[in-house]
């Protein structure tokens, strides 16, 4: 997968030919007049903010015309949003970059991403979601596909109107970074907390766990060794299964299970979830930086990314 | 056997407990027994939380609570240590006579107090409980009462005890997130079931005394405006209540705050309100006499001294070392003055001295603390005012939403702060 910068000249034939008004997603078509846009008109920085568009028309005009780096749109609605006043409501949102998430095996050196690291952020995109629409019974849980990465875009009314603390309280909720009371129940967050640290004790390999603090070099082997019955364990909630295991003591244990704990806190960034006033990609978008474009995501099951990737790279045009 | 009005009882600030108010005497001319019950209430005996159901004994309940959180906000700010007493004092009565009315079968009284503040409904019964549709495990069913018994440290349950414990009920946790907003409850501690948080009786009547305890905090927050709205002291016999009720205060709170390693009134500019960091930026000549000595005045002086308490006429009462004044509240004010354009005090010097008479010093360049109380201690405009005033440095963010004050938004960001875990 070819992943470079787009030149100025096949960013203007992007939005000429191929971007397509109807490929914003309803969410943000039907409350466009609301949102705070804000671009970066030359690969410098998103410093162009502040804009307000009464029509999607008006949108559509500028984007054909500065043709820009980067196009973003807030996550929440303004009164004023050509001042970012007025603040009414925001989106739910959760930011999952695979540039950025733990425990990667692809070999992706630091800020670069592969179509393995992708497929990894999309898998825990729809963890989020599964969770989102279960536990917390929320509807309007959206994908966009971001260009490296996936964002999960909440709009359910229910939600939209939390503050800083409700939102993280979500991520805590969600990524599984708070040790549960009761590990072992069927529902509730316990069993959420099980399948995060399961996951991530699956992808551990052997040099991760060795840096854990307190564990003993035989007893990373054998967990390794035995890893599906650790698994297991994880899963099911069944720890004394995991006591079982030499040199396990509660204290070790417990250091382990803290050490899960923080991983699972970085799989999203818990950062933009608590801003109520961050921008965010706009789907339908070029993402020049990767020549990608930033897509809604109708069905996240069956995503390919030969989806996102523009006319101009896929035909080879090179002016 | 139990009026209508008992309602009031459960929740001061139903129509039934506005009625009561509306029809009493000023809060200024109490009768004795209230006011010794206002002050008594931080410090009330499980028996003494208990109010009988007969009119007098709910209307001095009602007039008692009122005159307390009045008092409290003549003395105080929004989230001081003050309102902390009274709005846990409260939680701990509310808790405690949902879960006694209950234990003497008053359900139905209980479930009607709670259901005007929570919507809710019940676990369908039968075979399993079951909710929206999905079953709840047996095991996670019996789990739950498990672990609020133990929480609550009960080892031998007896029938009367015993079905408060029982997970019963379904309620959104979107309609409890004032709750989690002010870590009264944590998402993951909530049974989420569909969107549904499984409660026993027990948090119940745990989650509405957090509801009623939140409203009482908010309620001083209201008082405390009001009084900066009128601009007026308020009445002596609320101060009476309130001096009483801040000298019932734990004595090692005083310690602990002397000893932290930050004093606790120095002053937090990341809460600052966006009005006081424009007026801190600087501003032009139409503004500039009113962001320096109205604003930034008031708000830096109230906000470093935190006067608590007694009433705020003195700062000589609420320090006792000067250079609080002049080394901490002073300079950023002239240095405010100094970015002004032009600045402030190169063509209006005069104006040096006009700072210090609205804090109370007098017109002088050199304030003691035997100068303090020779003018008036101004008190910080609200909201409204500043935009009538100055309307240009009024850029509110969401955090605005909340308050009607710029003092309250720093008192109230910064125990928000607190409370997440950030430390004071
Ligand atoms: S709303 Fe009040 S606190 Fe907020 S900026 Fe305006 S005056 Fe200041
Ligand atoms: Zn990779």
């Amino acid at each position: 997968m070819e992943m470079r910068e787009a030149t100025p000249e096949e960013r203007k034939s992007f939005y000429t030919e191929e971007w397509n008004k109807r490929e914003i997603p309803n969410f943000i078509l039907h409350t466009l007049s609301l949102r705070e846009f804000g671009f970066d008109l030359d690969g410098t920085g998103p410093s162009h903010r502040y804009n307000q568009f009464t029509t999607v028309e008006q949108l559509e005009d500028f984007m054909r015309n500065r043709a820009p780096y980067s196009a973003f749109t807030s996550v929440a609605l303004y009164e004023r949003p050509s001042a970012r006043e007025g603040w009414l409501k925001a989106e739910l949102v959760l930011d999952i970059d695979a540039k950025d998430l733990p425990l990667k095996t692809c070999g992706c050196s630091p800020g670069s991403v592969c179509e393995r690291c992708i497929d990894g952020a999309r898998k825990v995109a729809m963890e989020f979601a599964e969770t989102l629409r279960g536990d917390l019974g929320l509807r309007d849980v959206n994908f966009v596909y971001s260009g490296r990465g996936f964002h999960v875009r909440v709009n359910d009314e229910a939600v939209m109107e939390l503050e800083q603390t409700e939102r993280g309280q979500i991520v805590e909720y969600l990524t599984g970074s708070v040790i549960p009371t009761d590990i072992t129940m069927a529902f509730g967050y316990s069993k959420v907390f099980r399948e995060r640290v399961a996951r991530t004790f699956e992808a551990l390999d052997e040099g991760q766990l060795l840096k854990v603090k307190g564990l003993r070099k035989s007893l990373v082997h054998r967990l390794m060794a035995e890893k599906a019955r650790a698994l297991e364990a994880f899963r099911t909630g069944r720890f004394e299964e995991l006591s079982s295991f030499k040199d396990m003591g509660p204290k070790t244990f417990r250091q382990l299970v803290e050490f899960l704990r923080r991983v699972n806190s970085e799989f999203t960034d818990g950062k933009v979830t608590i801003d109520t006033k961050r921008i965010l990609r706009l789907p339908s978008s070029l993402h020049s930086g990767v020549s990608m474009k930033c897509m809604f995501v109708r069905d996240i099951e069956r995503f390919k990314l030969e989806d996102a990737v523009p006319k101009f790279i896929r035909e080879g045009e090179r002016p | 056997m139990f009026p209508p009005e008992y309602l009031a009882v459960l929740d001061p600030f139903a129509d039934e407990a506005k009625k009561i108010v509306g029809a009493a005497p000023p809060f200024d001319a109490m009768p004795q027994e209230i006011v010794e019950r206002a002050v008594n209430r931080v410090k009330l005996s499980s028996k003494e939380m208990v109010v009988q159901p007969d009119l007098e004994s709910i209307q001095a309940e009602i007039l008692s609570f009122y005159l307390m959180c009045q008092g409290v906000a003549s003395v105080s700010f929004p989230y001081s240590h003050e309102t902390r007493l009274i709005s846990n004092a409260t939680r701990d009565t509310i808790r405690y006579r949902m879960y006694d009315l209950f234990k003497r079968g008053q359900e139905d009284l209980c479930m009607k107090a709670v259901r005007r503040s929570i919507k809710l409904v019940e676990l369908e019964d039968g075979d399993r409980a079951k909710i929206g549709g999905t079953n709840i495990p047996r095991e996670d069913f019996y789990k739950l009462r498990d672990q609020k018994l133990e929480e609550d440290g009960i080892e031998t349950v007896d029938d009367r005890v015993l079905p408060q414990y029982l997970p019963k009920y379904g309620v959104r946790w979107t309609d409890i997130a004032l709750l989690l907003r002010y870590r009264r409850a944590e998402l993951t501690k909530l049974y989420l079931v569909g969107g549904w948080a499984i409660l026993t009786a027990r948090d119940l009547w745990d989650f509405y005394a957090n509801f009623i305890s939140v409203r009482t905090e908010e309620y001083v927050q209201s008082v405390y405006e009001r009084i900066a709205e009128s601009g007026a002291q308020p009445s002596k016999a609320l101060v009476e209540v309130g001096g009483r009720i801040s000298s019932l205060l734990p004595k090692e709170l005083e310690f602990r705050e002397k000893f932290a390693r930050m004093p606790a009134g120095r002053l937090r500019p990341e809460f600052f309100p966006p009005c006081v960091n424009m007026a801190l930026a600087g501003v032009g000549a139409g503004s500039r006499n009113y962001a320096i000595i109205m604003i930034l005045t008031p708000f830096l002086s109230y906000a470093r001294i935190a006067p608590s308490g007694r009433v705020a006429t003195r700062v000589a009462d609420f320090i006792d070392d000067i250079s609080i004044v002049r080394d901490e509240i002073a300079p950023p004010i002239f240095e405010a003055a100094e970015r002004c354009n032009p600045p402030f005090f190169k063509d209006q010097p005069q104006e040096k001295a006009s700072i210090f008479y609205h804090m109370g010093f007098g017109m002088t360049t050199d304030p003691t603390l035997a100068d303090s109380g020779r003018s008036k201690w101004y008190r910080m405009p609200n909201c409204s005012k500043i935009q009538m005033s100055a309307s240009t440095l009024c850029k509110p963010d969401e955090f605005c939403r909340n308050i009607k004050n710029p003092l309250t938004y720093y008192f109230r960001k910064r125990s928000e702060h607190t409370r997440a875990g950030g430390g004071g």
